[in-house]
């Protein structure tokens, strides 16, 4: 079992387990209904199998992508599972019953990335150096001219306006519905793109260990090194203000508060004891979590403290954590194919 | 927690190569004698040929430079994004094999396995199999830089469709790559058939093993190409030559005591110091007596030029000849009947070409001071690194039990304690394969790390 550097601190608990499952291959990706009552969890295998949220039962699996499940996101508004894979196409289902709704062709390789607009009504799905919109129906849409190379991440504004996308070379931003675009260059590789909610900020993580971020709409832009490895994992607390990056052992997390975070000192937080693979925020206020190839899951406030609040741990490398929408709960699954669920508070 | 050692990490071998090479050749023999083991491809988008089986992912090279411009920390991105995905269903294949395109730089594949953390952490590079047209790579080492890097990167240099060229014409490119290339080894293919052993599980690099083989490799400049070793009685021999590229040859005749490699270490040796004196004519029907002579045979005449070899004791004699024995179909006959070498070394010609790319070997049996080691290496790659293609060695570390292994790619350095030198006798071997290297740099550098 790992050790993490102080258990004995008092404030720090482990978590309570409420339920557990698994998958028949490594845990790949996960998603929850915004409804809190389907969590949906993709594998290796190409399966994807949907949880019941309060219990864990099992409720359906689903031969989704052979060759592997790459990515996997509900709809915010109506309950359409968009799942991705390695078998080159993006697939839509009715996230209750399972029933396949439509199977979206990428143009060329795997499909890597998801993103639905903040409505509900669009998905985009990128595959090698394109990306492509569908209606929620699973219409097409339209599709970005190519890129300099294959997308390494997708994502909407806030309200739904823009798509930004990141790949070797820099970021772009699509003007939906006019045909525009706006390139903005950067000689180096991206490795991962995430668009504060607020849509002041991209931040992407660099494949030469560093954070690059680009203010909107100025497009003025900054890096912040110092990295020990690409810092693969990002996540925006959702009132915007904190930037947690990591791509080693500890988080760096910046403070985009007041003139930050340029020229100021990241909250570091330290506890893990191998690589970490996902960071995720909760969806209101700033609690945080953490997942490492350590097998921990850790929770933390950093606005509040250095100090870990809670942890958990699975059987082996964890790849993704995802807080519960409006519960006191988290979920994380592993290279295992292992998934729990545990209550953040005590007792 | 899961800890992952070298032991664990799934094996990646890259097939490298100009187009018609015979890549999806080889590619092809090893999916389908390959018995058991599951491999997985990664196979460029303009593949030759269709592969017809296994688990095949098409991939477009995508190149990553780094923004601050530095070559060595340049990378595949999409070997990183494939990699990293195809570790997640490790249970379903054991061993990758990336073949790149024809025109690909070899230097930022392997460079992927030393800098990126991720793939470093669940793979390993076993090796770089570079496939060469026995016919065209001559032209294509003059005329392309991205051939000299294949070749200079090669492991395994496999130069195949030998059957469309003639056998001198064969010995002079595999003199001209093993100039440029002195640690890699080098098969003679027809339609890229070797055992599957000679191009997987290299194990990294086995610089054991190609010091055993090629012990000429440590220093690739000498003034002989030839040692051959015969088995002869007393009395006259004769030597027979046919007519070939040159009007002279240097030769020397040498007692020694048997055929093995320390005996046969020996001879080069001493004919290295015979061959730094001033030679002695000699025309066709003259006597060459195993003695500290250096001989310059007369080929001038044409046909058939016939000498005599006196030897007062049987026993073994290495011939040491400046140029290959088959360039002048040399023969060697005693009372009307053949004799055959009992064993043969050849040795890569000095300046054959004006290669820019060239292999610097350096060996020392006295022990190496550990921190002055890492000073020069650190500073050399520094201002060296992007003309160092690749850097290995076995290091005897002064008072350290176990030998010490480097292998480097570009500025990139890679160092481990390896097993013990227990038996095994201690000494240093160092090689460098780049561009523009300075041999007498080098080696002072490299001497002055002695504690």
């Amino acid at each position: 079992m790992p050790l993490l550097s102080s258990v004995t601190s008092p404030a720090k608990h482990e978590m309570r387990q409420l339920w557990s499952g698994e998958v028949d291959d490594w845990a790949t990706c996960l998603a929850w209904s915004n409804d809190a009552l389907t969590c949906a969890v993709g594998a290796a295998s190409g399966i994807v199998k949907l949880f019941d949220g309060r219990t864990g039962t099992a409720l359906k699996t689903l031969d989704a992508h052979p060759g592997g499940v790459l990515d996997i996101a509900f709809s915010p508004s109506k309950r359409v599972l968009a799942t991705a894979g390695q078998d080159g196409v993006a697939k839509l289902w009715n996230g209750e019953t399972g029933a396949l709704l439509a199977t979206l062709p990428g143009k060329s390789g795997w499909v890597e990335h998801l993103a639905w607009s903040p409505d509900g009504k669009t998905i985009a799905t990128a595959a090698g150096k394109t990306v492509r919109l569908w209606t929620l129906r699973g219409d097409p849409v339209v599709e970005t001219e190519e890129h300099e190379s294959t997308v390494m991440g997708v994502a909407f504004s806030r309200k739904g306006a823009e798509l930004a996308t990141a790949c070797y070379g820099g970021i772009r931003v699509f003007k939906l519905g006019t045909g525009k675009s706006k390139h903005f260059p950067w000689k180096g590789s991206l490795v991962s793109l995430a668009w504060s909610p607020d849509s002041r900020v991209i931040a992407c993580g660099a494949q030469d260990c560093s954070i690059h971020f680009w203010r909107l709409p100025s497009g003025k832009d900054s890096f912040m090194q110092g990295y020990r490895n690409k810092p693969k994992a990002l996540a925006w607390s959702m009132d915007s203000t904190l930037l947690a990056t990591s791509g080693e052992s500890i988080v760096t997390v910046w403070d985009f508060k007041g003139n930050g975070p340029e020229g100021s000192e990241p909250i570091m937080l330290s506890a893990h004891v191998d690589m970490i693979t996902h960071l995720s925020f909760r969806s209101s206020g700033t609690l945080l979590a953490s997942g490492s190839k350590d097998s921990g899951v850790i929770v933390w406030d950093p606005r509040k403290s250095k100090e870990p609040l809670a942890y958990a741990f699975l059987r082996e490398e964890i790849s993704s954590v995802a807080f519960r929408p409006n519960h006191d709960e988290i979920v994380a699954i592993d290279a295992a194919g292992s998934v729990a669920c545990w209550a953040l508070t005590k007792s | 927690m899961t800890t992952i050692d070298s032991t664990q990490r799934i094996p990646v071998t890259v097939l490298t190569g100009f187009l018609g090479a015979g890549k999806t050749t080889l590619l092809n023999r090893i999916l389908t004698e390959n018995h058991g083991r599951r491999i997985a491809v990664i196979e460029n988008e303009f593949g030759e040929i269709g592969i017809d089986q296994g688990l095949v992912i098409q991939a477009d090279e995508e190149i990553f430079e780094m923004n601050n411009g530095c070559i060595c920390c340049t990378v595949r991105g999409d070997l990183i994004r494939i990699l990293g995905n195809l570790a997640k269903r490790r249970d379903k294949f054991d061993r990758v094999i990336v073949e790149t395109t024809g025109m690909a730089d070899p230097g930022p594949v392997a460079q992927t396995f030393f800098v990126d953390e991720e793939i470093s952490a669940q793979f390993v590079l076993d090796g770089i199999v570079t496939l060469v047209d026995a016919k065209h790579v001559s032209a294509h080492i003059d005329e392309s830089d991205e051939c000299k890097e294949q070749i200079a990167f090669g492991d395994v240099i496999l130069l195949n469709k030998t059957d469309l060229v003639s056998e001198s014409d064969l010995e002079r490119v595999e003199k001209r790559i093993q100039g440029m290339n002195a640690m890699a080894e080098i098969h003679r293919t027809v339609t890229a058939s070797v055992p599957l052993a000679t191009v997987l599980d290299l194990g990294g690099f086995d610089l054991d093993r190609a010091l055993e083989k090629k012990p000429t490799f440590l220093d690739p400049e000498y003034p002989f190409e030839a040692s051959s070793i015969y088995k002869l009685p007393a009395g006259k021999s004769e030597l027979l030559l046919a007519d070939g590229p040159d009007a002279t040859m240097d030769v020397a005749l040498l007692a020694i005591a048997g055929d093995d490699s320390d005996d046969r270490k020996n001879a080069v040796e001493t004919a290295l110091r015979i061959f730094s004196t001033d030679p002695k004519r000699v025309r066709t029907q003259e006597s060459l007596v195993p003695e500290a002579t250096l001989y310059r045979i007369d080929l001038t005449k044409p046909g058939t030029k016939t000498f005599v070899l006196d030897i007062p004791l049987a026993g073994h004699y290495a011939l040491v000849t400046q140029h290959l024995p088959t360039e002048f179909a040399l023969s060697l006959w005693h009372d009307g009947k053949l004799v055959s070498p009992t064993a043969q070394d050849t040795f890569a010609a000095a300046h054959s070409h004006d290669d820019t790319v060239t292999s610097v070997g350096i060996h020392t049996d006295e022990p190496i001071d550990r921190a002055k080691l890492e000073t020069w290496m650190s500073q050399l790659l520094r201002e060296k690194g992007t003309d160092i293609f690749r850097m290995k060695g076995i290091i005897n570390i002064a008072e350290e039990d176990e030998r010490f292994v480097m292998q480097g790619v570009h500025m990139l350095l890679d160092t481990q304690a390896d097993r013990p030198w227990a038996e095994q006798k201690r000494a240093s071997d160092l090689v460098f394969i780049g561009r523009n290297l300075n041999r007498a740099e080098l080696t002072e550098g490299f001497l002055q790390c002695r504690s």
